[in-house]
Parts: structure tokens; sequence; C-alpha cells
């Protein structure tokens, strides 16, 4: 044990050696989290308005500050303008008559197709408010029954998705790129002189590779928490289910530093599985949700697995079938582990 | 003249010794591409199902107008699956559809009546803006079905301008956002790595050495990485041709100016980088470096109508002044409003950084020497 843990100690010390691609590995994922978490869509819009002189003109401002979420934000910050005709920038709302019809016309700039159907979804939800208090008991009622009690900040679920890239990041860059050194180095010739049983110096490895991607998941859950205000209802659990992604993400570095032999091949492995992975698993929503082809593909990558199981730590509420993730994770792991364990065997052991 | 030129073709043989670094530019552009088009190229749609119980005609009108609307995007809000009862609420359960709709026994009953009928929407919100789409989509709904159904008009009428025929889409704003990452990556990995690589082999001592203005040096360098950068970029926008079909037509050479100037301001930076960074942490670091002018850039929408959501930090780097103006000349094919500002602005960033960088390089140069 004792030398194991000599082993473990000095597998962190070669940090020295690639400090850079350590925080490159480490930190990158918390960093795109930040920058996507002050670009990510936000509900409430700003919505121009020519200042009211009629009636209808303020009946419809007071209705737009009404639209919102029951269980959430507003959608509509109403801004009053003064506006002469002049070319629009975004957009400009004014009521006039058309027809001899009170007519809320929506001015549109050169924007595009998604904030087109923002501004026009809320103006007509904001106009329907008023119809509906001029059709009173003949009007349509939707009761909604939202999934959750609470409207989740989009911003949780993408740092949530996030988690297992992270992890898996820098599991395999950081296994991709220590072992292939060793092979540019040549310092891979200590490994096979060594007394030591070569399963242990693996051993110390990989446990060092978990222990880098759950603290590279570590940084970034803070960061979640930070700027959300939403933190996981068991932590322990979450790094639970991290630790077989970081297991399986430092076996595949492991191997690809083993069989290419070269740092950036190797490493490029590492990032572009962890990258696909990610957009394969889930990141910008629930898998299940987008195309049959897309879910199919997606139950492969244990990125998906990894989301499914710690949604229930934000969420509160079980999605997916966990039992068949856990297997997932843990079959992945274990054939990972025979993959590597093999591949040491033939790169280090037999043909030292 | 002479000089430049051998210095030119020495960079030029440099690089054709290592022609696979020009994928450094391209790779991750078509990979951003590529993940953009999947995501928001394709149908927008939410997937439904509506479980009509009316036992009266509004019900099934209401079903009917609920795949009818059209949204912006020229697809219609919902794609209503046909779906039983039992499959749908499976479905739902398992989130392969967002959300189920129910319209009861008595709909029509109530809504002839005038007893205020009921429809019961589950939808999920474990995302806000998906959430807030189902309930700003359903008032499109409920418009739409009011006209069908006869309803007295409302108080309050709708209307709205857009200054094109046609409306821009979404996609095609992001990719040309992406255009210009490629230009100014194709640019920076050209010479970071063949400066990496004379200075690992000692050139840049000769350079040093030199007993000629370094500028000599330092601008056929400067030129090859800008002409990479070009290539690359157009590679880019041959590919948004074929996927996309645009192209700038006879604004290329206004692109080619405009993304020029951007990649002078950056070619500088990664010609110091090259000079310090260890070989792979600086092809990492320089593609980062990229993605993240991208994404605060004005990368993923339109700068100029979304100026409030611009992080101040975004104004510190001229790829955010150029992007809009390049969306008018390869999306819009206009010449752009602010077309004599954007040129002086670029032109000030680019001034600055070639001044300031090759100032600095000159001196590592001599200092190396």
């Amino acid at each position: 044990m004792r030398r194991f843990w000599l082993l473990l100690v000095n597998e962190f010390r070669l940090a020295r050696t690639a400090v850079p691609i350590h925080m490159v590995a480490i930190v990158q994922p918390t960093v795109l989290y930040l920058v996507m978490s002050v670009i990510l869509v936000q509900p409430t819009f700003d919505m121009a308005v020519v200042r009211p002189t009629t009636v209808a003109g303020q009946a419809l401002v007071m209705a737009m500050e009404e639209v919102g979420s029951p269980v959430g934000l507003p959608y509509i910050q109403p801004i009053l303008v003064d506006w002469d005709g002049e070319p629009v920038a975004r957009q400009v709302i004014a009521v006039e008559e058309r027809d001899g019809v009170p007519t809320a016309v929506q001015h549109f700039g050169l924007i595009d197709s998604n904030l087109v159907k923002n501004f026009r979804n809320r103006l007509t939800a904001a106009a329907l408010r008023l119809w509906h208090r001029d059709l009173d008991r003949r009007a349509v009622r939707i009761v909604e029954v939202p999934w959750l009690a609470r409207d989740v900040p989009y911003t949780v679920y993408f740092g949530m998705a996030l988690l297992p890239l992270t992890a898996f990041l820098a599991g395999s860059v950081l296994g991709a790129v220590l072992t292939a050194q060793e092979f540019e180095m040549g310092t891979i010739t200590e490994y096979r002189l060594a007394p030591a049983p070569p399963l242990l110096i693996l051993g110390a490895r990989l446990v060092r590779l978990v222990i880098s991607a759950l603290a590279a998941g570590g940084v970034l859950l803070v960061a979640v928490g930070l700027v959300t205000g939403v933190w996981p209802s068991a932590v322990w659990l979450v790094f639970v289910v991290l630790a077989p992604v970081g297991l399986i993400a430092g076996c595949l570095g492991t191997l690809a530093g083993l069989l290419l032999r070269k740092v950036i091949p190797a490493f490029l492995v590492g990032l572009v599985t962890s990258f696909v992975g990610w957009l394969l698993g889930g990141a910008f929503g629930l898998a299940a949700g987008f195309s049959a082809a897309y879910a199919l593909v997606s139950r492969l990558m244990p990125d998906t697995h990894a989301v499914e199981l710690i949604f229930p730590r934000y969420y509160g509420i079980s999605i997916g079938r966990p039992l068949v993730s856990v297997a997932v994770l843990l079959a992945l792991s274990a054939a990972m582990l025979g993959l590597t364990v093999v591949a040491y065997r033939r790169q280090v052991v037999t043909q030292g | 003249m002479k000089r430049f030129w051998i210095l030119f073709r020495t960079e030029l043989q440099a690089w054709r010794h290592d022609p696979i670094t020009a994928l450094g530019g391209l790779i991750p552009s078509v990979f951003i591409l590529v993940a953009f088009g999947l995501l928001f190229g394709g149908r927008l749609s939410f997937k439904i199902a509506v479980l009509n119980n009316d036992e009266g005609a509004h019900g099934m009108v209401l079903a009917e107008t609920v795949g009818e609307v059209l949204s912006p995007f020229g697809s219609s809000y919902y794609d209503v699956l046909d779906l039983t009862d039992e499959a749908a609420w499976a479905e739902y359960a398992a989130h392969r559809i967002d959300g189920v709709w129910v319209i009861p026994p008595d709909f029509s009953e109530r809504l002839t009546a005038g007893q205020e009928p009921v429809i019961e929407m589950h939808f999920s919100n474990y995302n806000d803006d998906r959430a807030k789409n189902h309930r700003i989509y359903s008032a499109e709904i409920l418009w739409r079905f009011y006209d069908k159904v006869g309803m007295p008009r409302p108080p309050l009428a709708l209307a709205e301008t857009y200054p094109r025929p046609q409306m821009i889409e979404w996609f095609p704003v992001i990719a040309v956002g992406v255009s210009l990452l490629s230009f100014m990556l194709g640019a920076m990995i050209n010479i970071f790595v063949l400066t990496h690589k004379e200075h690992v082999a000692g050139v840049t001592i000769e350079f040093g050495l030199a007993p000629r203005s370094l500028v000599w040096i330092l601008l056929p360098k400067t030129l090859l990485a800008l002409l990479t950068g070009l290539v690359t970029g157009t590679v880019l926008l041959g590919i948004l041709y074929l996927w996309l079909g645009v192209w700038p037509g006879r604004f290329l050479g206004a692109v080619y100016l405009l993304a020029a100037l951007v990649i002078l301001f950056w070619v500088p930076l990664a010609l110091l980088w090259g000079m310090r960074a260890r070989y792979f942490v600086g092809v990492i670091a320089t593609i980062l470096l990229g993605l993240t002018v991208f994404f605060v850039g004005g990368g993923l929408s339109m700068v100029r109508y979304n100026r409030e959501n611009v992080p101040w930090f975004s104004w510190l780097f001229p790829n955010t002044y150029a992007v809009d103006p390049l969306r008018d000349l390869v999306l819009f094919s206009t010449w752009p409003a602010d077309w004599r500002s954007t040129l002086l602005i670029l032109a000030g960033f680019a001034v600055l950084s070639v001044g300031v960088g090759w100032g600095l390089a000159a001196r590592q140069l001599r200092r190396l020497a």
C-alpha cells in the first residue's frame, strides 16, 4: 500500500511536466461555462413600445407586463420609447389605427428569424390577454401542467451537462499527454525497469486521472452553483457518477498514449472524443428529446448516462432508467480498464 | 523588394514542409459549423401529442390548428404526433415528446355556451427557455383558433413589418460568424506554427542578427499568414455555398478586406505567442482563444440588434465590429451601411496590433540574438 501511495504521489508530481495542459484540461470547461452563461438566452426580453397615447396602447403595455411564467420569470420588459418612423435597429411596437381598427404593429429591424419568432410570440401573448378580457367566459383557458414545480434556468442544465465533459476531458487529455510523453521523453524505460508490479504503476496513474477528473468536475460544480444559485442535493453522489466517467476517459487517454506514443495525436484523440461525447450526450437538452437517431447514438455515450444519473441531484426527479445507466457506466469502465491493462502489458511490459 | 521575395519564399517553403497545419484553422471551424448545423439547421418544432376527447367539433378544429400555425422559421411551431393516449403519456414520460395537450369531452359544449372552456397543457420546464416557448407558442395557436371558429374580433389587431421580403434564418447568421473564425484561425495557426518551428530550430537567432530592419523579416511572415487565413476562410465560404447556397459574389473583395483587417489584428499576437509557447499547448490555446472570441464576439447572433447582450470585453477585439458587415456582404449581398466607420475601426485595431506586435517581436528577436 505504501508503494502504491508513493507511486500516486509521483503521478501528481508529474503535473510539473505539463502545467499548461493541466490548466487547459481542468479549467477550460469552467471558462466555457462562464462565457456561455453570459450569452445564453434569457426568457425576459426588452421590447420597445412607442409611448402609448391611447387607451388601447396603455392596455397593451399593461398586458405585456403580465406575460410571463407563473412559476418563473416575466417574459417581457416593456421599454417605452419615442419613435417617429426612422429605421428600426431591433424592433419597436406602435399602436395605430389601421382601417379604423386599433392595431399593434411590430416593426422589425434586420434581425434573424429566431428573434422575430420571440418578439412575435410575446406580442401575440400580450394581445391575447386583451382579447381574453373581451371574450370573458368564452375565452379558452389553458391550464398549465409543467413537469417541475418551478422553471429551471437553462444555465443549470447547460452546466450540469458540462460536468461529464469536464471529467472526460481532464481524464482523457491528461492520460494521453502523460502517457505519450513517457515515450517521447524515453522515461518509459524507467517504468520497464522498475521493480514494482506494472499493474500497480498503471493503477496509480488511473487513480490519479480519476482524481484529476473529479477535481475538474468540482471546479465546474462550484462555478455552476455560484452562477445559478442551484446546488446538487448530494454532492458526493455527483462525484460517484463522475468517477466512472473519469475512469473511462483516463483509460481512453492512456490507451491513446500507449498506442500512438506521440503527444499531439494522443491529445487530439482525447480532445475530440470528449467534445463528440458531449455533443452527442445531451449537451443542450435531454437526448431523448432529439431525433430517434440522435437518441440512439447518445445511448452509446457515457455522457448521456452520467447526465441522466446526475439530473435527479439538480432537479429532484429521476429520468431515464438509472439502473441501466449505472450498468452501462460500469460495463464501459470494466471494458476500458481491461483494454488498457492489455495494451499496457503489450506496449510497456512485453516490449520492455 | 528582392529581399522580401526571398524571405517570403523561405516562409512558403517552410509551410510546404508542414501543410497539414493549414487544417488547424479549418477543422475547429468545420466542427463548430457542423455542430450548430445539426442543432439549429434542422426543424425546430416541438413534438407534442394532442389528445382530443371532445365530443363536439371544436376540439378537432383546435387539434388541427396546433399543427398548422407556422413560425418565422417556415415550419410549424408544433409537430403533432398521431399517438394513442397511452403511447402519448409514455412518450412524454420518457421525454421523447415535448408536451401533451388534453382537450376534455365538454370543450365544444363549454365554448359554445360561454362556460370557460379549458384545455390542459402538459410540458417540460427543466429548461426555462423551452418552457417559455410552450407558453408563448400556445398564444399563437389560440389566436388562430379564435379566428377559425369565428370569435368576435380582438380589441387590438396585430401586424408586423420586416425590412426584407424573406426572413433571415438563424443558422446562416451563425455560419457567417464561423467563416470569420476560420479566416482568423487559419492565419493565426500558420504564423504560430512557422514562428515556433523557426524558434525551435534557432532560425530566430539568425533573424535577430540581421543587419537590416526586422520589418523585412516580419512582413513576409505576416503576409503569408494573411494569405493562409484568406485561403482557409475561402474554403469555409465554399462549404457555406455548398451547404446554404450563400456566396458574397461581387462583394468578395470587400469580404477579403474586412477579413484581412481582422487577421492583421490577430497575427502579431500569434507571432509573439509562437516565440514563447510550447508547440501543442500554443495550438490549443490559439484554437480556444478563437472559439471564445467567436462565442462572445457576435458569432451566434447579429451584434447590431443585440448590443445590450454583448459583453463589454467583446468590444476590445475587431471581430465584434466586423461580423455584421460581413453578414451584410455574404448573406444579403448589400453594402453595409456602416462600411466606412467599420473600416476605420478595423484599420485602427490592425495598425495598433501590427505596430505594437512587430515592435515587441523585433525587440525579442534582437534580445535572442
